[in-house]
C-alpha cells in the first residue's frame, strides 16, 4: 500500500513537470552526408553551343529535420572544390587554379541554412552560400524528405538544384569566355541518421 | 579569355608611363628646382616612382581582380607586399635614411612575403592537408632568403655596374615567368608579369636617354625583385608552376655578375650589357620552352 501510494505522487509529480516545461518534447534527427549514396554535380555552357558536366566527389555535410517545428530544421553541406571531376585530369587541375576556384585559397564551397520553411513535397530552405570567398543569400527549394530503413540505419533523402553565377562570386572576370559564367548545381543528398 | 591585345596595351602603357615620369622628373625647369632636382638624381626616388606609376597604369588595363580586403594572392600582393616594398625604397632612397635601416626594412619585407601570400590559403589551414609547425616558417626562412639574396645582389652590383641592363635582365625574367605562369594555367597570374616587364624596361630606357646615374637604379630594382618573387611565389603555390622553374626565372638575372669577373669586365660598356642579356635569356628560354611543350601537351587540347 505504502508503495502504492509513494508510486502516485511520483507519477503525479512528474506529469506535473511535464506540464509546467510544455508537454513532452522530442529530439529533432540529425542526417550525416553519405557520401556513398549522395551526389553533386554540375553543368556549364562551352562557347555557348554545348554543356560540360562535371562532379565533385568529396562533402560533408548534415541536415536536422525537426517534424514538430520544421522551422528548427537545418540544412548544412560543405563542398571540397579540390574534388572536382569533369573526367578530365588536365581540366580538373585548370579549374583548381586561381582563374577558376583558387582551390588552395578557397578550399570549399559551403551553404549554411538561416531559416527552413515546410512546402509541399519538401522544404524552402534560405541560407548563405559561400563560393570562392564570397558569400551570398540563396533560396533553395529542396523536394524531397522521404524516409527508410536500411540495415538498422534510419535514412532520409533530399534533391535540389541552383543556377550560379561565377561573376557573383568575384570569379576573374577576364576568364570567363569559353565557358560560361553560369553554371546549374544539381546536389542529391542522402543523409544517414547519427 | 586570353586577349593579347589587352596583354600588349597594359605591357606598352606601362613602358610608356614609367618612360615619361623619368623623362618629365629630368627634364629642365625653373631654377628654384635645381636643389630638387639634385636630390631626386641622388636619391633614385625617381625610378620607384616611375615603376609604380607604370605598373599602376598596366595593372589597370588588366582589369587585375584587387580587392580589399585582400581576399586572394595576388590581391595581397597588390595590396600589401608591393605597397609595403616601394614605401621601403622610397624612404631608403632618402639621403638622410641610416643604410642599415633601409636593410632591416628589406629584411622585413623579405621574411614576410610568403606569409602574406600565404594568408588563408590551405596550407595555413592547421588541418592535415596544411604545413606542420616546422615546414612553415621553414618555408617563409628559405623564401625569404632567396629575395634578400636577389634583392641584395642585384642591388650592390646595379651600384657598381650601372643598373640599365640590370634593370632589362629583370625585365627579361618578369616576361618569361609571366609567360611560363600563363602556360601552366594560371593566366591573369602570368599577365600581371607583363606590365613589370614593360615597366622595367621603360625605366631602363629612360634613363639611357636622362642623365640620372646609374646607382639610382636600386631602388627600383628592389622593387621589381619583390614584385618577380611575389608573381612567381603565388604562380607556385596558387597556380601550377613547378618550383624548379620558378628558382630557375627568378635567380636568372645573377647571371648578370657573370660578366662582372675580372677576365670580362674590360670589355665596351654596350658588350657588357649585351652579354648580361645574353647569359640571363639562355635558362629564361628554356624555361619558357618547356613550359610551351606542356601547355601542347596537356592544355591546347581542351580548347
Amino acid at each position: 500500500m505504502r508503495r502504492l501510494v509513494f508510486t502516485s505522487i511520483v507519477t503525479a509529480v512528474s506529469g506535473l513537470f511535464c506540464l509546467a516545461s510544455g508537454g513532452p518534447t522530442f529530439a529533432a534527427d540529425e542526417y550525416a552526408y553519405d557520401p556513398v549514396h549522395s551526389s553533386i554535380s554540375f553543368k556549364a555552357r562551352h562557347l555557348d553551343i554545348s554543356w560540360i558536366h562535371g562532379r565533385f566527389n568529396e562533402a560533408e555535410g548534415k541536415v536536422v529535420i525537426d517534424k514538430q517545428d520544421p522551422a528548427k530544421s537545418s540544412f548544412q553541406l560543405s563542398i571540397k572544390v579540390d574534388s572536382v571531376d569533369t573526367a578530365n585530369k588536365a581540366r580538373d587541375e585548370h579549374l583548381r587554379q586561381p582563374d577558376y576556384f583558387d582551390a588552395k585559397q578557397f578550399p570549399t564551397i559551403d551553404f549554411r541554412s538561416t531559416s527552413v520553411k515546410q512546402v509541399k513535397g519538401g522544404y524552402e530552405v534560405t541560407g548563405d552560400f559561400t563560393m570562392h570567398g564570397k558569400t551570398k543569400k540563396v533560396t533553395l527549394t529542396i523536394e524531397g524528405g522521404k524516409e527508410a530503413e536500411f540495415m538498422g540505419t534510419k535514412r532520409i533523402g533530399f534533391s535540389t538544384q541552383l543556377s550560379v553565377k561565377r561573376s557573383d562570386f568575384g570569379f576573374d572576370k577576364t576568364q570567363i569566355g569559353l565557358i560560361g559564367d553560369e553554371a546549374l548545381v544539381y546536389i542529391d543528398f542522402e543523409g544517414a541518421r547519427k | 579569355m586570353p586577349d593579347l591585345l589587352q596583354y600588349l596595351s597594359a605591357t606598352v602603357l606601362a613602358a610608356g608611363i614609367s618612360a615619361v615620369v623619368v623623362l618629365a622628373a629630368g627634364a629642365p625647369g625653373p631654377r628654384w628646382a635645381a636643389a630638387c632636382s639634385r636630390l631626386r638624381e641622388k636619391s633614385g626616388a625617381v625610378y620607384v616612382l616611375a615603376l609604380g606609376a607604370g605598373l599602376a597604369g598596366g595593372w589597370y588595363v588588366l582589369r587585375l581582380p584587387v580587392s580589399w580586403p585582400p581576399a586572394s594572392g595576388l590581391s595581397r600582393l597588390l595590396t600589401i607586399v608591393l605597397p609595403l616594398a616601394f614605401a621601403i625604397e622610397l624612404i631608403s632612397a632618402c639621403p638622410i635614411v641610416p643604410r642599415w635601416l633601409a636593410w632591416c626594412g628589406r629584411l622585413l619585407v623579405a621574411m614576410s612575403a610568403g606569409r602574406i601570400l600565404l594568408h588563408g590559403s590551405v596550407y595555413l589551414s592547421g588541418d592535415k592537408a596544411g604545413w606542420s609547425a616546422v615546414l612553415a616558417p621553414g618555408v617563409y626562412l628559405l623564401s625569404g632568403g632567396l629575395l634578400l639574396l636577389v634583392w641584395t645582389l642585384l642591388g650592390v652590383l646595379s651600384r657598381r655596374a650601372g643598373g640599365l641592363s640590370i634593370s632589362l635582365a629583370l625585365a627579361q625574367a618578369a616576361l618569361c615567368g609571366g609567360l611560363a605562369t600563363m602556360l601552366a594555367g594560371y593566366v591573369s597570374g602570368g599577365a600581371a608579369s607583363l606590365p613589370l616587364a614593360g615597366a622595367l624596361v621603360g625605366c631602363a630606357v629612360a634613363s639611357g636617354l636622362s642623365k640620372y646615374p646609374g646607382d639610382s637604379f636600386v631602388g627600383a630594382i628592389g622593387v621589381g625583385a619583390v614584385a618577380l618573387f611575389g608573381l612567381l611565389y603565388i604562380g607556385h603555390f596558387f597556380g601550377q608552376l613547378s618550383a624548379p622553374r620558378a628558382l630557375v626565372v627568378f635567380l636568372s638575372p645573377l647571371l648578370c655578375w657573370v660578366v662582372d669577373l675580372p677576365v670580362l669586365r674590360r670589355q665596351p660598356a654596350w658588350r657588357i650589357g649585351m652579354l648580361r642579356l645574353g647569359l640571363v635569356a639562355i635558362p629564361l628560354i628554356a624555361v619558357v620552352m618547356l613550359a610551351k611543350r606542356d601547355f601542347d601537351r596537356d592544355t591546347l587540347p581542351l580548347l
